[in-house]
């Protein structure tokens, strides 16, 4: 009885491979219930509905911007990081019920594991983002330039990959999933709602003003805004974005990024490789 | 009740209770080194409990050992720490001759695991889930299919390979987690209470299919909670409680540590087993005990000891139920060792003085 020959592959080589092999099996998963995408979607579109239709003629401070173009890169933002959320979840699932024993007793890459969930909650957040615009563009959202909503698209979407590790780092902490989500929501609610996403931050009270200005979320959203709003005159630049330029905007929101998606992911890196998991 | 054990001797197993492993003696000539070697380990957790205090044992290679203890000895420990799960806060391991402590990456090729948590994806088809691992064991893609389905065939589950795993029975699914864990063929096996709650048809099936895999020649780690099951399967049985091995030997030799035989008289009521107790002392070796209605005398010398018996009874004019002289169960040697019923799905007593371990008796069901 002997181990079956491997042929020999890099390391690097095969620690890919099992990343892959990882996202594959997630994204198995996720086309056998592709309603665990729809139904992530009926809230955010159900709030696209009630600020489009029901609040949207009361708020203020837009000047000459039209609501709906204001309020869909806020819903993208939301919907994308609470789906982000997902990473934990499926980790703290996976912890419970051992499947994450045997993975770590496997001779693989353990970095696999963790990167494999990343990726395919961001591409399943990618699937949903486009359904978010399609229900936008109905509702009368109307990007500047394609360039633009493409380029958004991308700032957004490696956010939420770094937001992913956060919750990854959850999931490998948590008990359960339900114990994911109620670590996960108080965090997340005031982070999302406490943001540029639905109102102007200038009509907030000044000491929740200072919070939304200077928070991660609040940054992303004025990014995505900007760049679909296309055209933003120096007076809204200045009300909506702290005068802020698209560059520095840009670079902002790619260094939250970079920052949450290093610490996060080396500190669910670690927890995963602990060996009291 | 014809073989009379000698205290401390080798009893031979009769044939009737053949073991399905194979024997230790029986393999090849040239002694081989063990294939796994664990040395006093210890780990402490969070708030003081020391699951392992000083754990050493070996496996020779191709043999099994049947890890035995009670809920909380610290049997899933030693495994989660001879399979890289967890670090130990000191001592040494080796399977198939490799340092896990300091070459897990190493080690994990040369093991496989499998438990009583049944570690599978819910979310996959049983093939899906073999394909996977072979996948993640970086077998050929053209093996990886081929190797799944034959142990599909294997462990009968060839009309399941397409279902989704949430549809499995429990032993099905318990079947698919030891497939999970030979996909690679690794030479040396970790099984963490296989059979816990499964019920005794499907508990026979996977039995069959260990002792399948020993008769190949893998080398097994077998944690139970079942005597019958260590007694069936391993060649050695290790007893651990509070985290120590407070035994190791064959199922034999544990046995025959009880003296032999036991006479055990059942008497009709409460008050004839009390009289029947002052009748009966000085009988066999040691004191007699009494456990509810039965009376209980160890001896080395079964016949002798029920003439005797017989004789006092008769004398104090006692009438008896039932007599009986049986040898020890493995119950016996770990109730005796442990001072706990096997059965007893107890809560984990973690906080128990570890000296407690005398030969206790007369422990009323619980």
């Amino acid at each position: 009885m002997s181990v079956v020959a491997i042929p020999r592959r890099s390391r690097a080589e095969l620690g890919i491979a099992d990343t892959f092999a990882m996202a594959g099996r997630n994204i198995h998963r996720l086309l056998r219930a592709p309603d665990q995408v729809v139904f992530t979607l009926v809230s955010p579109i159900l709030f696209t509905l009630l600020f489009r239709y029901v609040f949207g003629g009361a708020i203020r401070g837009l000047g000459s911007i039209n609501y709906v173009n204001y309020l869909i890169p806020g819903i993208a933002v939301q919907t994308a990081i609470f789906t982000s959320s997902n990473s934990g979840f499926a980790l703290a699932d996976d912890r419970g019920n051992g499947f994450l024993d045997r993975l770590r007793s496997l001779p693989m890459a353990r970095s696999a594991v963790l990167i494999g969930r990343v990726l395919t909650d961001t591409v399943s957040n990618a699937t949903g983002l486009v359904i978010i615009v399609i229900v936008g563009l109905a509702v009368g959202f109307r990007p500047h330039s394609l360039p633009g909503l493409v380029l958004g698209f991308l700032v957004l979407l490696a956010f939420v990959l770094a937001t992913s590790f956060l919750f990854a780092l959850v999931g490998l902490y948590a008990s359960s999933s339900q114990a994911v989500n109620a670590a996960t929501f108080p965090v997340i609610f005031p982070l999302t709602f406490a943001s540029s996403a639905f109102v102007p931050t200038s009509t907030m009270p000044s000491w929740l003003r200072a919070f939304a200005n200077h928070q991660p979320v609040t940054t992303v959203i004025n990014t995505v805004r900007d760049l679909t709003l296309g055209n933003v005159s120096v007076a809204q630049r200045h009300q909506l974005f702290a005068g802020q330029s698209t560059t520095a905007l840009v670079v902002q929101s790619l260094l939250w990024t970079a920052g949450i998606g290093l610490v996060f992911g080396y500190l669910a890196l670690r927890r995963y490789n602990s060996t009291n998991l | 009740m014809v073989d009379e054990a000698i205290a401390g001797g080798i009893q031979p197993r009769s044939l009737g209770d053949a073991p399905l492993a194979r024997p230790v003696t029986g393999t090849a000539s040239p002694p081989r080194p063990a294939a796994v070697v664990v040395d006093s380990l210890v780990k402490t957790f969070k708030g003081e409990v020391r699951a392992l205090d000083g754990v050493s044992f070996e496996i020779p290679t191709g043999t099994v050992l049947g890890l035995l203890g009670p809920n909380g000895a610290g049997k899933t420990t030693a495994v989660h720490v001879l399979t890289t799960l967890l670090r130990p806060d000191s001592g040494s391991a080796h399977v198939a001759g490799i340092d896990v402590l300091a070459n897990p990456e190493e080690a994990r090729k040369h093991m496989g695991l499998a438990g009583q948590f049944a570690a599978v994806d819910e979310g996959l088809t049983g093939m899906e889930n073999l394909v996977l691992v072979g996948r993640l064991n970086h077998l050929p893609r053209a093996e990886r299919r081929a190797r799944a389905l034959e142990l599909l065939e294997q462990f009968d589950l060839a009309d399941a390979a397409g279902r989704l795993l949430k549809t499995y029975s429990g032993g099905m699914r318990r079947r698919l987690d030891l497939a999970a864990a030979l996909v690679a063929r690794p030479p040396v096996l970790f099984l963490d209470e296989p059979t816990t709650g499964l019920d005794p048809r499907s508990r026979i099936d996977l039995w069959a299919v260990i002792a399948g895999l020993v008769a190949d020649g893998t080398t097994l780690l077998l944690t139970t909670q079942y005597l019958e099951e260590a007694d069936r399967l391993a060649n050695t049985i290790c007893v651990i409680d509070h985290g120590r091995v407070i035994a190791e030997g064959t199922a034999a030799e544990l046995k025959s540590r009880l003296g032999g035989t036991t006479v055990e008289v059942v008497l009709p009521d409460v008050d004839t087993a009390a009289r029947a107790l002052a009748a009966l002392v000085g009988v066999g070796d040691g004191e007699p005990v009494v456990d509810g209605l039965t009376v209980r005398l160890a001896t080395t010398t079964g016949l002798a000891t029920t003439s005797e018996l017989v004789r006092r009874l008769e004398g104090a004019g006692l009438d008896v139920s039932s007599l009986q002289l049986r040898q020890p169960s493995l119950d016996d040697v770990f109730l005796s060792l442990t001072g706990q019923d096997p059965h007893a799905d107890e809560d984990e007593d973690e906080t128990r003085p570890a000296g407690r371990r005398g030969v206790k008796t007369g422990r009323g069901s619980r």
